[in-house]
């Protein structure tokens, strides 16, 4: 019971930090209607970022992630306004094309700069976990978690609450009646393109404590993203949170029953389920 | 017709081509002999996942050929110079059968040395196999030496061979800190080399009667570590040998401090035998167990070298690869030539004692049928102030091992 309890609470927090970095990857496409698949490479960007904030500033990772959310959006909004605004209209096949290129660009350029060795930081609170009763709560898991709910709910009150988020979402819904109300919709498309990649980082920031960088990280990460945004709905941003979360405790309940090697299967196969029950998936709208 | 005349390439001009080709190829190997260079290939990855353990492995190999150069060559051939071409195999096994065709059949070379990670090196092995070009190896997976080919050589212990040592020497260091081991833990990567050295550490366990409570394989690139620890925290184990390349060894024993599991952790070479661990762990890395091929504290006057060039220590993989490059040379020296028949029975026949060769485990390398090295025996290592120390077995050992993490 103990242990179930146990692999629900690391499930619950892994997840909550899935959650942020898929959350940028469903805003992209609810938004513009682009799938990026160059979106883990952002993720990759954000962790190298606070990586050589603390290498060089000397900043703890955690600290370094609005820095890291920062950089990363600027490089978005340049990244759309010099490639993605291009294919908005195009097929999309076309668009596949750009965002894959857009990733083994990103990919082999952080390798030519970075080199292609695993890179971690060491903090104070790396190695050490709070003890409930029997229960262990990793302090690096938690402090990610939190951040991700902190970054979570900022996101949420700005999209909810704030006149360019509305304009946003107005976008999203429909894009003529938001140009006919004088929302700028490249602008809107821009925001929103930088603010997904940015989070992407963001999420790349807080895991870097308990995690290592190297240029072909994305990798690990690519599917796991899609799995989070496709399970919760794409286009989502609840659908995000409550995929991310469900993708990590299955996980974690799943490493309970069955062999760890089982991990992904476990998951992919409660994925098939899910989509064949609703394939617009658990939060999303049927198109 | 007509299309291939626009592109210019008829019918005639292909055979003009062709027959140019066939007469102008033997002059232009000859050239290659006549510069008095012998071209050896070495495919490593260089990309990807496990770049830093082939950057590491391409310095030994550079640093080996290098000094086989400034010594004056292939003697026997006339002061015949090394000339390296290095390939990325990335960690793809398709790539790296493409770049070790690309080597034989443009590049012209004698043998290849690589290719670090098991997977590619019996990805490679097929083809050089097909082409009976010796193939010169310190990975060490069992299947590699184990189907019968009669073209690779493999300069270590084979992969079941070094898991039970890591076993049986862990055991014999409790029991000489008068500590009974009775539950153990193996936790490894899923891929050739992991599942082969878990099979070993079984084989020990079972042979002395020590239960194995956990036996877990995970797979590559795993994200999330924390179930696997969950899991030997839980199992009662009193060691828990971990098998993994590098990042997954720094999660393990992160993942381990955090739930404040004290245990030792007996490494199974690799990711636990490198500068890098130390350095993405710290103090966390002090008094960490590996198991290991060699180590360049048993050959301080041949790694010295290294550690000059690089500014880090000789790894274990650069060092056994320098050996590779060794073998190679002392056995064209032998041959006489670097035709592939006359190459693979001097490799088959030598006991090759020169060079780096003195740096392994028994002093030097003497193949067996299958292209295993007779002569290597794994060494234990433990980590003291960012060093790797041999500690077992007592006769070569340079320091007491200390029993606790």
């Amino acid at each position: 019971m103990i242990a179930a309890i146990q692999a629900l609470l690391d499930g619950l927090m892994i997840g909550g930090v899935y959650a942020v970095i898929s959350i940028g990857l469903t805003l992209v496409f609810g938004v513009m209607g682009i799938v990026n698949f160059a979106q883990a490479e952002f993720l990759m960007l954000g962790m190298f970022t606070a990586y050589y904030a603390w290498a060089w500033l000397g900043l703890d990772p955690l600290i370094a992630a609005p820095l890291a959310f920062a950089v990363v959006f600027v490089l978005g909004a340049a990244v759309h306004h010099l490639m993605i605004r291009r294919v908005l209209k195009a097929p999309e096949v076309a668009q596949v094309f750009l965002t894959v290129g857009l990733l083994i660009v990103l990919e082999n350029a952080a390798l030519l700069m970075f080199g292609s060795g695993f890179k971690s930081v060491a903090t104070s609170y790396q190695t050490s976990a709070l003890h409930l009763g029997p229960l262990f709560i990793s302090v690096p898991y938690l402090a990610a978690f939190l951040m991700s709910v902190a970054c979570g709910a900022v996101l949420w009150l700005f999209l909810e609450r704030s006149w360019f988020g509305r304009a946003m979402r107005a976008t999203a819904q429909n894009p003529m009646a938001a140009k006919l109300m004088g929302i700028d919709s490249d602008r809107m498309h821009r925001t929103a393109f930088a603010l997904g990649v940015g989070l992407t980082a963001f999420g790349g920031a807080v895991i870097l404590p308990y995690l290592t960088v190297s240029p072909t990280v994305g990798d690990q990460f690519v599917v796991l993203m899609f799995t989070v945004v496709v399970l919760g709905g794409l286009g989502s941003v609840a659908g995000a949170v409550v995929g991310g979360l469900a993708v990590g405790i299955i996980q974690s309940i799943s490493g309970l029953l069955f062999p760890i090697q089982m991990q992904n299967l476990v998951l992919f196969v409660v994925f098939i389920f899910v989509l064949a029950i609703r394939p617009e998936g658990l939060l999303g709208r049927a198109r | 017709m007509t299309t291939q005349r626009k592109a210019g390439l008829g019918r005639r001009s292909t055979l003009k081509l062709g027959v140019a080709g066939a007469l102008a190829a033997p002059f232009l190997s000859q050239r290659a002999h006549a510069a008095g260079s012998v071209n050896v290939g070495v495919i490593l990855p260089l990309s990807g996942a496990n770049a830093q353990f082939g950057i590491n492995a391409r310095n030994g190999i550079q640093l080996a050929a290098d000094q086989i150069n400034a010594a004056g060559g292939i003697k026997s051939l006339g002061g015949a110079k090394i000339n390296l071409i290095v390939a990325d195999s990335t960690s793809t096994p398709t790539t790296a059968v493409n770049v070790a065709q690309r080597l034989l059949t443009q590049n012209d070379v004698v043998a290849i040395l690589g290719a670090f990670v098991s997977t590619l090196t019996i990805a490679i092995s097929e083809v050089t196999e097909r082409r009976g070009i010796p193939l010169l190896t310190m990975s060490f997976a069992d299947q590699i030496t184990g189907r019968g080919f009669e073209n690779i050589f493999q300069v270590v212990a084979k992969a079941s061979v070094i898991g039970k040592a890591q076993f049986d020497d862990t055991l014999a260091i409790a029991a000489a800190s008068g500590q009974k081991l009775e539950r153990i833990a193996i936790m490894y990567e899923d891929t050739a080399y992991g599942t082969s050295q878990a099979g070993g550490l079984r084989t020990g366990a079972k042979n002395a009667g020590v239960q194995v409570v956990m036996d877990e394989a995970y797979p590559l690139g795993i994200t999330d570590i924390t179930p696997l620890i969950n899991k030997l925290r839980s199992s009662g184990a009193q060691a828990v040998f971990p098998v993994s390349y590098l990042n997954d060894s720094l999660l393990i024993i992160r993942a381990m401090r955090q739930q404040g599991i004290t245990i030792p952790a007996i490494g199974g070479a690799a990711g636990y035998v490198i500068p890098d661990f130390a350095k993405g762990l710290g103090e966390y890395a002090e008094g960490v167990l590996s198991i290991n091929l060699s180590n360049y504290d048993l050959a301080p006057n041949l790694t010295k070298a290294f550690s000059d060039r690089f500014g880090y220590f000789m790894v274990h993989e650069a060092l056994e690869h320098a050996v590779c490059m060794s073998v190679l040379a002392q056995a064209i020296e032998n041959a006489k030539s670097t035709e592939p028949d006359k190459l693979r029975a001097a490799l088959h026949a030598g006991k090759f004692t020169n060079g780096w060769c003195a740096a392994m485990t028994g002093g030097a390398v003497q193949f067996d049928s299958t292209g295993l090295n007779t002569l290597s025996v794994p060494v234990m290592v433990q980590w003291r102030n960012n060093e790797l120390v041999t500690v077992w077995p007592a006769d070569v050992a340079k320091a007491k091992p200390v029993w606790k993490s």
